[in-house]
């Protein structure tokens, strides 16, 4: 099963930056026109989802504090599909990366603040690899399928988080379930004084900044694209490309355990609750497509993304639409970037074959991906 | 055999009837070469709108309908964006769980969130004549709602369908070769189609019975991975209608077994003898065949062996939290797909879009 993720990356950019932004006004005109159904008023809802995004300093930090949790993913994403594979684990690398940040950040008391900072972020990138290192190891050693073992490990994550707040790391109370509060010293000093906008955003821009150098500059990222390109020409090549798509399996973990450091330890309240991935595992996922892979498109689309996440509760306060919606305006998103793919390549396709058909004949499943 | 008793069985049946309901449907569309991750969003829009109408007319079937309906509502977008738009399947079937995910707790928080819970009569259950009094398994067998005996009839139809008609060469061709069944005159994504709205059709179906046909309530996110564990049953049952029964019912019993668990403070030492006993059956099954037999296989078993056999005659005192039993489906789903290398072939066009020729699309009217 070849996912055939170069449809995204290949079109023109241009097309597909107009692409994008249709599928973005498509889903929020569907939106409201649900809001509509539903009783509520759909200009006042855009409006107080703008609002709640970008209405005030303390908004426009809350909005920005999302990107880099999402960058994070959709870098992984990124790179997962350069290698011609999917991984959907993101949240489960969150939940297991944030909860080893959260032990290094309530327990290893008196490291002065960046020492103990990295040393929580370094923890969290290393245990996000290492949760995605059993789907790689189960994908390169086992044959098992990558997409099944990701999604698998995020429900098994969730309930080690829930064992998690609920035993080893609760708050000594024992009243509710969630973490002792993290050191200060272990914390992402604020960017604006008490608004959740942290000095993570600049580790997410200079990773969204590193990635196509790695793609593209080195002999790894070129690995990486001729396995994804074609992993059968690869091995003749010389790639040994079980190891190299175990790698990017395992280093797009390591990016799922910093979007949960992110959520952790720039997190305005300090601790870990049952079940603080928020999704954004996936909604990472809707990032990285809507910027159809492409590096340059990671920050705009997690601004826009994160804006949704932001607004959302804002919106409900305001207009009594709940906040639920937004995650029905990603999938939207996703379902119409998708759908967009066939108007571009019929663009550029002027009569006659669109230059994949061919190439579908030839995808053959290697015996690697069995199963 | 303490925890192995009727209403264990009993529970795994219950347990069973969701997974089996969408796995055959996912069996059907993935021999029919379409990979549909969307399943999971199928069974949640299916539990969510089956509640919905049910509550809102009173009528049980009228709500399994609009379960029905909601699955192949999405099934259809599903067809439309992978067959039509030749988009990505599994980006598809990704973004479509979102939608789901979405879609469901919205329109869940703006009708009852202002409403007290509510709970709406299971549907009662039905003794089959005379098999319903065999001492011991035969209340807990053969006294189920319709919706059991329903799903165990739809494996039956499958495997007749898939193996037995013409219906069933057309669609196992359209997932192997499809330019092969082009060529005889099948229309390839026609056929696919059909595959992607059967999947829709039992996966809202099964998650009518996760809602209304079980508890008779909805809480967001019911589906709870069931439709990840439905997929992994088609690839654990090697893509064929008894297979995946098998796959739907071994996982059901694990959780079944985890829900006992849980509420006690040690494991019976009946559990440790299932754990060696399904070493054994695994051994037995892998090393028969000389493409399956290793070392390897043969040492990891005989591990699991003799420390199954061991925990059986030392009783410890073991036991664990119930948030960590609850992981218990889940991991013993990715034990059981990581035992299974090599033994089982996929479709072999299975998520690859099929493109007519083009020196023949050129002829297409």
């Amino acid at each position: 099963m070849r996912p055939d993720l170069r449809r995204l990356a290949t079109v023109d950019a241009w097309a597909g930056l107009a692409a994008s932004l249709a599928a973005v006004a498509l889903a929020l005109l569907v939106s409201m026109a649900v809001i509509a159904a539903f009783g509520g008023p759909p200009l006042g809802a855009i409006q107080s989802l703008w609002t709640g995004a970008f209405g005030s300093t303390r908004q426009v930090a809350g909005t920005l504090s999302y990107v880099a949790p999402l960058a994070f993913v959709a870098i992984g994403w990124i790179l997962v599909a350069a290698v011609g594979r999917i991984s959907v684990g993101f949240d489960g690398q969150i939940l297991i990366g944030g909860a080893f940040a959260t032990w290094a950040g309530v327990s290893l008391d008196g490291l002065p603040g960046v020492v103990h900072l990295t040393l929580a972020i370094v923890l969290a990138a290393l245990a996000g690899a290492a949760w995605a290192g059993i789907a790689a190891w189960l994908w390169a050693v086992r044959r098992v399928n990558e997409i099944i073992a990701t999604l698998l490990l995020n429900f098994i994550a969730f309930r080690i988080v829930g064992w998690l707040v609920r035993g080893p790391l609760q708050e000594p109370t024992g009243g509710f379930p969630q973490s002792d509060p993290l050191l200060d010293s272990a914390r992402w000093p604020a960017l604006i004084p008490s608004t959740p906008l942290a000095g993570d955003i600049f580790l997410a821009v200079a990773l969204v900044a590193l990635l196509p150098l790695v793609l593209r500059g080195t002999g790894f990222g070129y690995r990486l694209r001729l396995t994804g390109a074609n992993d059968e020409a690869a091995r003749h090549a010389g790639v040994d490309t079980r190891r190299v798509t175990a790698l990017a399996l395992v280093l797009s973990g390591a990016l799922g355990g910093l979007a949960g450091s992110s959520l952790i330890l720039a997190g305005q309240t300090g601790v870990m609750t049952d079940g603080f991935n928020q999704n954004l595992g996936f909604y990472g996922i809707v990032v990285a497509l809507l910027a159809r892979n492409s590096p340059l498109g990671v920050l705009p689309a997690a601004l826009l993304i994160g804006a949704l996440l932001q607004g959302g509760p804002y919106m409900q306060a305001a207009v009594g639409i709940s906040s639920a919606l937004m995650s029905f305006t990603q999938g939207l998103v996703v379902v119409f970037v998708a759908g967009s793919v066939f108007l571009l390549r019929r663009r550029r396709a002027t009569g006659g074959h669109t230059g994949v058909g061919l190439a579908a004949g030839t995808d053959r499943p290697s015996p690697v991906e069995v199963s | 055999m303490d925890p192995f008793g009727a209403a264990w069985l009993a529970t795994t049946l219950t347990l069973a009837t969701p997974l089996i309901f969408a796995a055959v449907g996912e069996l059907i569309s993935e021999r029919a070469g379409v990979i549909n991750i969307g399943l999971e969003g199928m069974m949640l829009t299916g539990a969510f709108f089956s509640f919905l109408v049910a509550w809102a007319t009173g009528s049980f079937w009228l709500g399994v309908g609009a379960g029905i309906a909601a699955g192949m509502l999405l099934a259809a977008i599903m067809a439309v964006l992978s067959l039509k738009a030749r988009a990505d399947q599994i980006v598809v079937g990704v973004g479509l769980n979102i939608l789901a995910l979405g879609l469901t707790s919205f329109v869940f928080e703006q009708i009852f969130l202002s409403r007290p819970q509510a709970v709406l009569p299971v549907p009662e259950r039905v003794a089959v004549p005379g098999l319903s009094a065999i001492p011991g398994i035969g209340q807990a067998v053969f006294r189920q709602p319709v919706l059991v005996y329903v799903a165990w009839f739809t494996v039956l139809a499958a495997w007749w369908v898939l193996h037995r008609t013409t219906w069933g060469l057309a669609i196992r061709s359209a997932g192997e070769t499809p330019s092969a069944a082009d060529t005889a005159g099948i229309r390839v994504d026609r056929v696919r189609w059909i595959g992607i709205l059967v999947a829709g059709c039992l996966g809202g179906l099964g998650g009518a019975v996760l809602s209304i046909g079980q508890v008779g309530l909805f809480v967001q996110q019911i589906s709870a991975g069931q439709g990840y564990i439905a997929l992994a049953a088609v690839i654990f049952g090697g893509w064929r209608p008894l297979g995946v029964l098998g796959a739907c019912l071994f996982f059901a019993g694990t959780n079944a077994l985890q829900l006992q668990l849980q509420a006690r403070n040690s494991v019976p030492a009946a559990v440790w003898a299932a754990v060696a006993l399904v070493a054994v059956v695994y051994a037995v099954w892998r090393l028969r065949r000389p493409e399956t037999r290793s070392w390897g296989t043969a040492a990891s078993a005989g591990l699991v062996i003799a420390l199954g056999a061991g925990l059986t005659l030392a009783r410890p005192s073991v036991s664990l939290p119930s948030e960590l039993w609850l992981a218990l489906p889940y991991v013993i789903t990715l034990l059981a797909l990581a035992g299974l290398v090599g033994r089982v072939r996929m479709p072999r066009d299975l998520g690859i879009p099929y493109d007519i020729p083009y020196d023949r699309e050129a002829h297409k009217v």
